[in-house]
């Protein structure tokens, strides 16, 4: 059964993606989303009864990292790429409201 | 309030002590540090870039879970917990979700004389965030500055269950807790510079069967104002169910300046985490030899120490109890008392000298000038009658300061106990002559006199007599006057 995803929760990921559209965008990405959605549907006809859901495609142990420090010496150029800086702040609009 | 039964359950963060990040080889130590220079492309959140677990994270969360008697999953699986904020440059946090690294623990502690259990819910290691700077030098109007070096720190989160029943137990459950971290050295529990942070869920009900409306308390950055803050919040809310008013399910953030909890509404209905296994890391499966090398690791806890010290060196609960909530304090008791074998005067010496001394330093135990050996050394000169207590403390005091022996103090100064009995007895008479009323008191049965008349030689001698030769010669003395 294809399960539609209502304007309204286009609306709720948008808002919690920080993100704002016009009600024409909100409308394709309604759009967009649903065929997205539908094309996945298409795995529910394959029998998965049993199977466990796969999160990761590789197995065995993963490799740690030691407890040993590396500087990384191109720091300063991320502050380049920053928009804007403030001494070594990176700034950004403030979101908190009191 | 005595009809109300209140419920309360704690969400603790804690620092682990790394060298490096979590999931890249950044450096830890922030504190001070110039904005932005422990950063890399995978704390950053670069395109890219690929998390690699900290194998010394694994191990302190898992001794975290251990410690606090957890059953610990045999697989660790780390979550993306999803949310948009400036200092969160991946978008989402690595955390864990429906498989912590451990659950159904507990830890115990003594309160009001009961030895009191609460249960924990779970053991999760995740990475810390960055810190929005919100004033500051120059910062534009309306903006805020984003430091990157704490983004990717190490975390373990340990939940209690509500089994928390008044403000005055969730604090001592947090000492508790507190005290259990850093005995095993997986992290340093300093409130005030926010390696451990504190969160709260209270809620009261008039009925002990139906649980109230549970209202999440943040901000709160001392034991003080966990207290203050969970007692202000459970009379808040009694205040509005006696004016038949309901309370809903709701963060609040504690106003320290203010003394208040003020709600964080609009936040809430933004909660949902879209919690997704991450693909970055593969769940590592934990082998039974590997958790037992690092529970080999654990060392005595603090309760199990603090009955140790009472039933070995008959210390009253009271002082032991002092004793190790500071690992550090009690190592040095139990180092100073290889050499000098009298636990109870031992002990209060430190808890009233050694920390009058350390806290006008403002130092703690570790940082003193002070070995274990030296303060047994003062203590056996005491013993022996080569100087008078007060006498010790002077000395004590500049030991403190100059990290010298006690012995070299005392000949330097050339402070030596008074012994010679002619010469005490000279001051004994005067004593006795100028104190006819005190010398009456005695007579009458009144043995605080003779303190009294001990305290006045004493003082004549500037503390350099010998206390017990001075007791004598006063006994005979006043033997003589009846």
């Amino acid at each position: 059964m294809e399960r539609k995803v209502s304007l309204a929760e286009i609306k709720t990921i948008a808002k919690l993606s920080k993100l704002s559209f016009s009600e024409q965008e909100l409308a394709n990405f309604s759009e967009d989303v649903n065929s997205v959605i539908s094309h996945f549907e298409k795995l529910n006809r394959l029998d998965l009864q049993g199977v466990s859901p796969t999160s990761h495609i590789s197995w065995g142990q993963p490799p740690l990292n030691p407890d040993e420090a590396v500087v990384w010496e191109n720091r300063d150029w991320v502050l380049e790429q920053a928009p804007e800086v403030c001494g070594r702040l990176i700034v950004v609009p403030k979101i908190v409201e009191k | 309030m005595d009809n109300y039964y209140v419920t309360i359950g704690l969400e603790v963060h804690c620092q682990l002590l790394t060298t490096t990040k979590m999931f890249c080889r950044c450096k830890t130590d922030y504190f001070g540090k110039a904005p932005n220079t422990l950063v890399c492309p995978v704390c950053l959140g670069l395109p890219g870039s690929l998390p690699v677990l900290n194998e010394q994270a694994l191990r302190l969360a898992i001794l975290t879970a251990q410690a606090l008697n957890c059953r610990i999953l045999p697989r660790v699986v780390f979550h993306r917990k999803n949310y948009f904020y400036p200092d969160l440059p991946k978008g989402y946090q690595i955390s864990q979700y429906d498989l912590p690294i451990g659950v159904e623990g507990k830890i115990e502690f003594d309160f009001k004389g009961n030895r009191e259990a609460v249960r924990i819910k779970r053991v999760h290691a995740e990475e810390d965030a960055g810190k929005l700077v919100h004033e500051g030098l120059n910062l534009p109007f309306g903006c805020s500055g984003v430091d990157f070096n704490r983004c990717g720190i190490p975390l373990v989160e340990i939940v209690t269950e509500p089994d928390l029943h008044s403000p005055e137990e969730a604090r001592e459950c947090l000492v508790m807790l507190r005290n259990v971290v850093r005995y095993i050295g997986v992290s340093d529990g300093n409130m005030e510079e926010g390696s451990l942070r504190c969160d709260a869920n209270v809620s009261v009900s008039p009925s002990p069967e139906k649980m109230g409306t549970k209202v999440e308390v943040k901000n709160m950055n001392s034991f003080r104002s966990v207290f203050r803050a969970l007692r202000y919040e459970v009379d808040r809310q009694v205040e509005l169910l006696e004016k038949g008013e309901s309370l809903y399910q709701e963060t609040r953030h504690w106003d320290e300046a203010r003394g208040i909890t003020l709600s964080a509404r609009g936040k809430e209905e933004a909660e949902d985490y879209r919690y997704f296994p991450d693909p970055d890391l593969l769940p590592i499966t934990l082998e039974d030899s590997f958790l037992k090398e690092i529970k080999a690791a654990i060392s005595e806890l603090p309760l199990t120490r603090k009955e140790r010290l009472m039933i070995e060196h008959e210390l009253p609960e009271n002082e032991a109890n002092i004793l190790v909530q500071d690992k550090t304090l009690a190592d040095f008791f139990e180092e100073a008392l290889k050499e000098f074998n009298q636990p109870r005067l031992l002990c209060n010496w430190m808890l009233t000298e050694v920390l009058k001394n350390l806290n006008e330093a403002g130092i703690d135990i570790t940082e003193s000038k002070v070995s274990p050996q030296q303060l047994a050394e003062l203590l056996r000169m005491i013993d022996k009658g080569e100087i008078s207590g007060t006498i010790a403390k002077g000395v004590l005091e500049e030991m403190f300061t100059t990290g010298l022996d006690a012995r070299e103090i005392v000949s330097k100064k050339g402070i030596s106990l008074i012994s010679n009995e002619k010469e005490l007895e000279k001051v004994v008479l005067e004593v006795v002559e100028k104190n006819p009323q005190s010398v009456a008191d005695y007579l009458s049965g009144k043995e605080k006199a003779l303190h009294f008349l001990i305290g006045q030689v004493m003082k004549e001698t500037k503390g350099q007599a010998n206390p017990e030769i001075v007791k004598d010669i006063l006994l005979k003395k006043l033997a003589s006057e009846e």
